[in-house]
């Protein structure tokens, strides 16, 4: 894969001596505005990078090509495949089984609903178990509601819905305490301190006070851990794993009653009907966009975002996603792989390929990104064996906080020592990756889009991070949203059912794209990134 | 060792009876990706090593046994024979309700109640040789057998769902699921932090307010 405009670099033994000769390394003056170094050189303003959709609720917004071809598909499914498809029924039914997803139908049950969750891999993979850094809650003395409300707003460019932020930041604390009543664990300021005490805080890139809790350097593992242990062991939730959505169902009347999902197993479809169904499909990292590797699990192929918007479900920031700093730029074996924020939380520094700091490592991730990326264009990068990255200085981090690799930062030294080589003698090389997906489906502050019976939580939603996500949102997000999605469907599920189901939104939907001179032969979603050798056409084909 | 990327001739091996060839240095899910072909479960994090997706069984050349392992973070070697393990779920769940849990002083018996096997473990340590991850699962179950909750909870720190260690128990004790029950128990029953409480007193009370309009929730103005 190769995004334009890199030059060669610095050789890596060159700026090996580069680096241990002016160890710790010394800033350079960035000279730029932050706009303009956004503008310049973060990918989402790369010339040519975005389309205007022109079918579709969001007509005219711009987007990314790839993901805007996928958009504006067509349907893989017709009338008479539903025909003889199997049918199960539920009052509550859940795409997508990451963190999102797990909470949704554990709020839903809980609620009094018989809820189904259909997931395209397992119950449990998802972004959210790869979660590193943490989960952010305004709980510091020092801290408050309203700063994290302003931290978020601000990380985001003022972009962000007012009232998803409030209801986020808000529910922020209580959401920690449900976790722990699932059984998840955070790390202590002082392990002997178990009742009493305090949880250890941390100063995420971009907030004004430490608010980052997490466990170790893999918060979401434990996280997922207890979620899934929690969804397995409640009564009224059945699980389908293998079993992804190719379409939603819609009644007569343009309500959400459901999905049809390929049963991966037996290869068949399956009608799954319910009252409410909540979206929870997570991001779109796979699609590679610009490019670029990216730290996402193998399933984030937008597939949510595709079936919403063609059901007239309306997105947001569609052309705003997050770049992480530090993926792994060296070895090609772990290339996109991620490196928690968590390292540059501790303290460790971005040098480039001349020994020197040109970024202040906390500013917000966006920042930081394009400063890396305006490195690497302008010749000040790292080339290893035709990678290209920058440093980031671990050696130097061990040397001022000896031990802090192996307590503190056992991911990273896990992962250093599968390139081969150790962390606290040589640096990592590292470049951004694509990470996250800001924008998504337009909900309320109940987690319902403007289609009725259909709700969303998690990385497919949009509102939450105006177009720069700060980190230790996203794992709160899909707390807190879960749980009012959940419950949210659970009361909507009790109203009237839809009827007539069918997939009663796709003739109006082709009629859009012919009309936009589309045409119907590009088909959707793609469940699987093309590395996977199957495409959805394929696993359609020898239906039982 | 990480000077030079590793050239040289391709690697053999056999996967799930497919005969393919490998670059050195790279994985075994990588492996079967480049040999093209399709991949629509077994796997999750590709490479991170965190979702336990990715079980295999592996035999070098040479060994009488195979062994287990996770395709994203073993490395392809020349001769070896792989096959994805499939997932299946337990035998039966071993269902208990945290939240009913609230008498601390009778975790040894709810630790018997709802995992009556664990006290017949064998000592086979089937399930240390199955871990992917070198957790010493079967102390872990003997810990667990005896009340000693933070002992075990701590040894399952760096479990990741695999579940490889309950398809290899022969008392069908389900380590893996014992281990979260013992972890999720020590969070639950004794993490209390006192800022989290305080916080969650001022919220309830009405003393966080959150103004929607305050100066710094919009953009600063230009001049």
């Amino acid at each position: 894969m190769t995004d334009g405009g890199m030059s060669g670099g610095i050789g890596f033994a060159a700026a090996l001596a580069a680096w241990d000769a002016a160890a710790p390394a010394p800033a350079r003056a960035c000279g730029l505005k932050v706009a303009d170094l956004l503008r310049g050189f973060h990918p989402d303003h790369r010339p040519g990078g975005m389309v205007q959709l022109v079918a579709g609720p969001n007509e005219g917004a711009p987007c990314p090509a790839q993901l805007a071809a996928l958009l504006q598909s067509d349907s893989l499914l017709e009338d008479v495949d539903l025909a003889g498809a199997t049918i199960l029924d539920a009052d509550v039914l859940v795409l997508g089984g990451g963190g999102a997803g797990c909470v949704a139908a554990l709020a839903a049950a809980r609620a009094g609903a018989r809820v189904l969750m259909a997931t395209k891999l397992r119950m449990g993979d998802g972004n959210t178990v790869m979660a590193e850094g943490g989960i952010q809650a305004a709980i510091g003395a020092e801290d408050s509601l309203q700063r994290h409300f302003e931290d978020t707003l601000r990380a985001g460019h003022f972009a962000a819905d007012k009232a998803l932020v409030a209801a986020l930041v808000g529910d922020g604390p209580d959401a920690i305490r449900w976790l722990v009543r699932e059984g998840m664990s955070f790390d202590l300021a002082d392990e002997r301190q178990r009742m009493g005490g305090a949880l250890l805080r941390k100063k995420p890139g971009g907030a004004t006070a430490a608010r980052l809790l997490s466990y170790r350097d893999f918060t979401g593992l434990e996280l997922m851990r207890a979620l899934r242990e929690a969804v397995l062991l409640q009564p009224g939730i059945s699980v389908l794993d293998g079993h992804p959505a190719l379409e939603l169902l819609t009644d007569d009347r343009g309500r959400c009653g459901g999905a049809a999902l390929q049963d991966l197993g037996q290869r068949r479809l399956v009608l799954a009907r319910a009252g409410a169904t909540i979206m929870a499909t997570g991001g779109a990292g796979r699609l590679h966009l610009a490019g670029f590797p990216t730290s996402n699990h193998y399933g984030a192929t937008a597939d949510g975002l595709v079936l919403a918007y063609r059901a007239g479900a309306r997105l947001r920031e569609m052309d705003s996603f997050q770049f992480h700093p530090t993926g792994i730029a060296w070895p090609p074996h772990l290339e996109g792989t991620l490196i928690s924020e968590a390292a540059r939380s501790a303290g460790a520094r971005l040098v480039n390929g001349r020994g020197e700091r040109f970024v202040e490592e906390l500013a917000p991730r966006d920042v930081v990104a394009s400063a890396m990326l305006r490195e690497l264009a302008e010749g000040r990068g790292v080339g290893r064996d035709g990678k290209l990255g920058l440093f980031l200085d671990t050696p130097s981090l061990e040397r001022e906080q000896p031990g802090i690799l192996a307590q503190r930062l056992q991911t990273l030294s896990h992962l250093a020592h599968r390139a081969g080589f150790d962390p606290a003698r040589e640096p990592f090389l590292v470049r951004p990756t694509l990470h996250y997906q800001n924008g998504g489906m337009a909900i309320d502050t109940d987690g319902r889009s403007a289609l009725p019976g259909l709700l969303a939580a998690g990385e497919v939603t949009g509102g939450l991070h105006g177009r720069n996500r700060m980190m230790g949102n996203a794992l709160l997000e899909l707390v807190v949203f879960g749980r009012r999605a959940g419950a949210s469907a659970a009361a909507d599920a009790r109203q009237e059912r839809p009827r007539n189901l069918g997939l009663n939104h796709l003739a109006g939907w082709r009629r859009g794209l012919l009309a936009a001179g589309l045409g119907l032969e590009a088909k959707g979603p793609l469940l699987f990134p093309p590395y996977g050798n199957v495409t959805p056409q394929d696993l359609r084909r020898h239906a039982a | 060792m990480s000077e030079t990327e590793p050239a040289g001739t391709p690697l053999r091996l056999v996967f799930d009876g497919h005969a393919l060839q490998a670059r050195p240095g790279v994985s075994l899910l990588q492996a079967w990706i480049a040999a093209g072909l399709p991949l629509t479960e077994n796997v999750g994090c590709m490479g991170q090593g965190v979702c336990g997706a990715c079980r295999v069984l592996v035999r070098r050349p040479g060994e009488r046994i195979a062994g287990t392992a996770l395709a994203c973070e073993m490395p392809a070697e020349e001769g070896m024979q792989v096959s994805f393990i499939d997932h299946f779920p337990a035998r039966r769940p071993h269902a208990y309700d945290l939240s009913a849990l609230t008498d601390s002083w009778s975790i040894p018996d709810q630790i018997d109640a709802v995992f009556p096997e664990a006290k017949h473990c064998r000592h086979c340590s089937g399930c240390d040789r199955a871990c992917p991850k070198g957790i010493p699962v079967q102390r872990m179950v003997n810990l667990a057998a005896e009340g000693q909750v933070f002992a075990a909870a701590e040894l399952f720190d760096a479990c990741v769902m695999c579940n490889l260690c309950v398809a290899a128990c022969p008392e069908h004790i389900d380590p893996a699921h014992l281990g979260q029950f013992t972890r999720r128990m020590h969070a639950a029953l004794t993490l209390r932090p006192a800022d989290l409480m305080q916080r969650l007193r001022q919220i309830e009370a009405g003393e966080q307010p959150i103004d929607l309009d305050a100066p710094g929730a919009s953009p600063p103005v230009q001049t």
